[in-house]
């Protein structure tokens, strides 16, 4: 057999091409044109007091309004609310029974840290209070939204857009409420995560529902870097809240 | 011995401004409404028990009755221990035995149980209920 004889020079050039095109072609592929900031740790979230930056503090809530039909039953539940805290007697709820608070809520329990775990393909966040835990897929598309069986964290995936990763949720349960808003199974919620600065995460959050919702909700969270906070459990194998027959809260007292 | 006294309006009013604007985006894990924070009652006595648990920790405390003769036992809310290691606590700051005085808001039910405001350990410590509740750091640890 005779062997096919390439002069050197072109077969360096055939060699060069062929590795500068492979390289080239999967380095577009696999890196973003701006590298993700490392939102990993864990954070607590950005108060007031001293020292705080008015620029980085969370964004309240846009006006709550729900469409005209849901309006009497979103009314009526939140002056429930308010007439039995009054009274000290504040209504049962499926966070005094310990039940996670879900998406979005779970993004802010009072003061509870929040753990962000990033890796290429997916981040995990940990929220302390009851051990929440949601995972945010970036190498795969959203279900249609009836495929998603309703839960209390949904499934959620996102995507860098430069430095912000742009969240995309469905799949909430109807019984999983923030602030007591009224929602459907159609129901998106989509979050912008960015760092406002080196230390600071912003969570933008802004909840959509065609069915209950006249116009979207819109809040910001903020949270500040703890560098060597260590992420505590969270069992509730004490809960001493219980509904009475009235459907408010008691103490349990005197030890378990 | 149990002393009651009414905590002052306005500073009440502040704490219940800064826990609305909290409230306005974060939920917690009950409704504090229960317990009547207008009103304070501090019981010295002694720990039977101190639960460090989820979602909240307890001091069980046994209080004799002033006038000799006697004792109520008194059950106290704090935060979890998430919120009180964030204010200083340690999961063995309280034992059985030890003498301890306590503040607390009071259930609005009128049963032997409350909230902890503050509480003065045995090595003369006192700490809060998480930041923002009671003292706002704790106290420097004594020499040893």
């Amino acid at each position: 057999m005779k062997r096919l004889s390439i002069p050197l020079p072109q077969a360096v050039l055939v060699l060069a091409l062929v590795l500068f095109y492979s390289l080239g072609v999967s380095a577009v592929a696999q890196t973003p044109s701006v590298k993700p900031p490392d939102l990993s740790g864990a954070w607590g979230p950005y108060g007031g007091g001293r020292g705080a930056d008015p620029k980085l503090a969370a964004v309240p809530a846009s006006p709550i309004v729900v469409k005209p039909e849901y309006v009497k039953a979103y009314d009526a539940i939140r002056a429930a609310d308010a007439e039995a805290n009054r009274r000290g007697e504040p209504l049962a709820s499926a966070s005094s029974a310990c039940i996670p608070s879900g998406m979005p809520s779970m993004m802010a329990v009072a003061i509870y840290p929040i753990e962000v775990i990033q890796t290429p393909n997916q981040v995990t966040i940990v929220a302390e209070a009851f051990m929440q835990v949601r995972r945010i897929f970036l190498d795969r598309p959203q279900l249609p939204i009836d495929e998603v069986p309703p839960g209390y964290f949904g499934r959620s995936v996102g995507h860098w857009e430069g430095d912000t990763l742009v969240v995309d949720t469905i799949g909430i349960k109807t019984s999983v409420q923030y602030q007591r808003v009224p929602h459907s199974d159609q129901m998106r919620i989509t979050e912008r995560f960015r760092l406002a600065a080196p230390d600071v995460l912003h969570d933008q959050i802004t909840i959509q529902d065609p069915v209950t919702l006249e116009k979207p909700i819109t809040y910001t969270l903020s949270y500040r870097r703890l560098p060597k906070y260590e992420m505590v459990e969270f069992v509730c194998d004490n809960n001493r809240e219980f509904a009475n027959d009235k459907g408010a809260v008691q103490l349990k007292l005197g030890g378990r | 011995m149990i002393v009651n006294q009414r905590v002052r309006k306005y500073f009440m009013a502040v704490l219940a401004a800064g826990m609305l604007a909290a409230a306005a985006i974060a939920v917690a894990h009950h409704s504090f409404a229960m317990f009547d924070t207008t009103a304070s009652v501090t019981l010295t006595g002694t720990v039977t028990e101190f639960q460090w648990t989820n979602p909240h920790a307890y001091i069980e405390l046994d209080v004799p009755n002033s006038g000799g003769g006697g004792k109520q036992h008194w059950s106290i809310e704090l935060g979890s221990p998430s919120i009180l290691q964030q204010s200083g606590w340690k999961y063995k700051d309280l034992k059985f035995g030890d003498k301890v005085t306590a503040t607390i808001n009071p259930l609005r039910t009128h049963e032997p149980g409350g909230l902890l405001v503050q509480v003065t350990l045995p090595d003369g410590r006192v700490l809060g209920n998480g930041p923002g509740r009671g003292p706002a750091a704790p106290a420097p640890t004594p020499a040893k």
